[in-house]
């Protein structure tokens, strides 16, 4: 690590406010209405950001692989809770279909980074285990529930499509694979976007944080590009495992499109 | 062999939010007959007929198809039973596509041939199209006609009509109809057909059944009904052109 990497005081955060202020001066001029929001936001982001670096600290100290897993059901739980409150539309079982998928993926993709990646001694290490972790369900978290919003509007769009191919005999699989596929497509295009314009256009967040934390560049892409890999998978996977619970919900036992779950139930 | 039974209703009702859409109906439909159910708008009739091949399933009673309760096989009854809704959907991409849907799924009709396809577009008198054109510039009574084609494929004993002809205008409703007729004819089919047109229904239709607020308010020849004025009473008379 460099010695003259830069170390934020709380003195630069404050003066960082300016930038919220400025949004504010701006979203005031176009009268979005959303001055409240933005300070709530601003406020909760500070405060909940500051009490995880306490959090954090204490949990690195803690060394014990139940302890790990322990605080990885924790956060997929919050995960699931937080993907299901997002759904704008009643999903059966959505809360359980988010979390076997954030399950799924972040013991399997976690798992490989940690025995056989990074190879880290003990593989529970909190420093490694925790961020993480913490990014393949994040990740996961956003990417199952745009997926499943977008899943429940396909099905919308589609449901008299949907039901002449049930008519003609399909299954409720092959009759829902087009909206599954458009709405997994949609999820991983930006994804795969943002691996062809990496570098050229943007400097991802992972990576620019620990060059301004001092560590080479050359290692800070490793590392950047290993999250890209992990952040896609993670879509991939976790997506493919949410969508085949979910779209089973969408039909009966006879083979029925459930129409009064595409009603607007608001 | 015209009165063997191949659907048998038994008090079959569905409730749906407190709502009595249909309540305590008893029919049987014979194998090879043109049954029309009539009603107006609301009457119950297109939930009725989406219970022929199981889309729907009542809250109580019993449907039998051949003998069987209906969900003995619901891949197989599909198969057997066919629709066509009043807005057939059809598909983006060739002709040719949406009549090879069912491939995804049935080896058999993924092997179709060429000339069979083309056989079947001219059965439905549509032997003017070409398998390449691309099928949703194809006019509303050429896509249900491409629409009757596929469902045709599956080699079906029953069709079923979902107000098949109440988007066209009444000269390609008659043409329609006329096809479905002919079919019915050909290739030994049962026609199930709701419609609120009791004018266009009597000219094909050997037996009507008539539905009034999820109630079946009658049922035989349109002769023996309009005697008892069952039209009337079911509000079909004011449709009337």
């Amino acid at each position: 690590m460099n010695s003259d990497f830069y170390i934020l005081t709380w003195n630069d955060l404050i003066v960082s406010l300016v930038f919220i202020a400025f949004s504010l001066f701006l979203i005031k001029k176009w009268k979005l209405g959303l001055e409240q929001t933005l300070i709530i936001g601003t406020f909760r982001s500070f405060l909940q950001l500051t009490l995880m670096g306490y959090v954090l600290t204490w949990f690195f100290d803690q060394q014990h692989w139940a302890f790990m897993l322990g605080l990885l059901f924790i956060m997929i739980l919050i995960a699931s809770y937080e993907g299901t409150r997002r759904q704008k539309n009643e999903i059966p079982h959505f809360f359980s279909a988010m979390f076997i998928a954030l399950f799924g993926s972040a013991i399997l993709i976690l798992g490989t980074i940690l025995l056989f990646i990074l190879e880290v001694e003990p593989w529970y290490s909190p420093y490694a285990a925790i961020p993480i972790g913490g990014m393949i369900i994040g990740n996961g978290l956003n990417s199952t529930s745009l997926t499943a919003n977008r899943f429940i509007g396909e099905l919308k769009h589609r449901e008299r499509e949907i039901e002449t191919l049930l008519a003609l005999g399909a299954t409720p699989k092959l009759a829902a694979y087009d909206a599954m596929k458009a709405s997994i497509q949609a999820a991983l295009i930006p994804n795969i976007n943002g691996m062809m314009t990496v570098g050229l256009v943007q400097l991802p967040g992972v990576m620019t944080g620990q060059i301004l934390a001092g560590i080479d560049p050359v290692i800070a892409v490793r590392y950047q590009i290993m999250i890209m890999y992990m952040w896609f998978t993670t879509a991939t996977l976790a997506n493919m495992i949410m969508l085949a619970i979910v779209y089973r919900q969408f039909f009966t036992n006879k083979m029925q499109l459930r129409r009064e779950l595409l009603r607007d139930n608001s | 062999m015209q009165n063997e039974p191949i659907f048998k209703f038994t008090d079959v009702s569905y409730v749906v939010g407190g709502s009595k859409i249909l309540q305590g109906i008893n029919f049987v439909v014979h194998k090879g007959e043109f049954l029309a159910v009539l009603g107006a708008s609301g009457a119950g009739k297109s939930t009725l007929l989406r219970m022929f091949n199981a889309l729907q399933s009542p809250n109580s009673g019993q449907i039998n198809f051949r003998g069987q309760a209906i969900d003995t096989d619901i891949p197989c009854l599909r198969k057997n039973v066919g629709i066509l809704f009043q807005n057939s959907v059809v598909f983006s991409g060739k002709v040719k596509d949406n009549l090879l849907a069912a491939g995804r799924w049935d080896q058999n009709i993924a092997q179709t041939l060429d000339h069979e396809l083309i056989s079947a577009l001219e059965q439905v008198e549509l032997g003017n199209i070409e398998l390449s054109h691309n099928a949703q510039d194809l006019s509303g009574g050429e896509q249900q006609r491409l629409a009757l084609a596929r469902t045709l494929l599956n080699h079906p004993q029953v069709l079923l009509l979902d107000e098949p002809t109440s988007n066209l205008d009444p000269k390609l409703a008659r043409s329609i109809m006329d096809l479905v007729n002919k079919l019915r004819e050909t290739l030994h089919l049962t026609v199930i057909a709701v419609s609120h047109d009791h004018l266009l229904m009597r000219r094909y239709a050997q037996r009507v059944m008539v539905l009034s607020q999820g109630q079946k308010i009658g049922e035989g020849t349109f002769k023996a009904l309009d005697q008892k004025q069952v039209f009337e009473e079911a509000g079909l008379m004011e449709d009337s052109d």
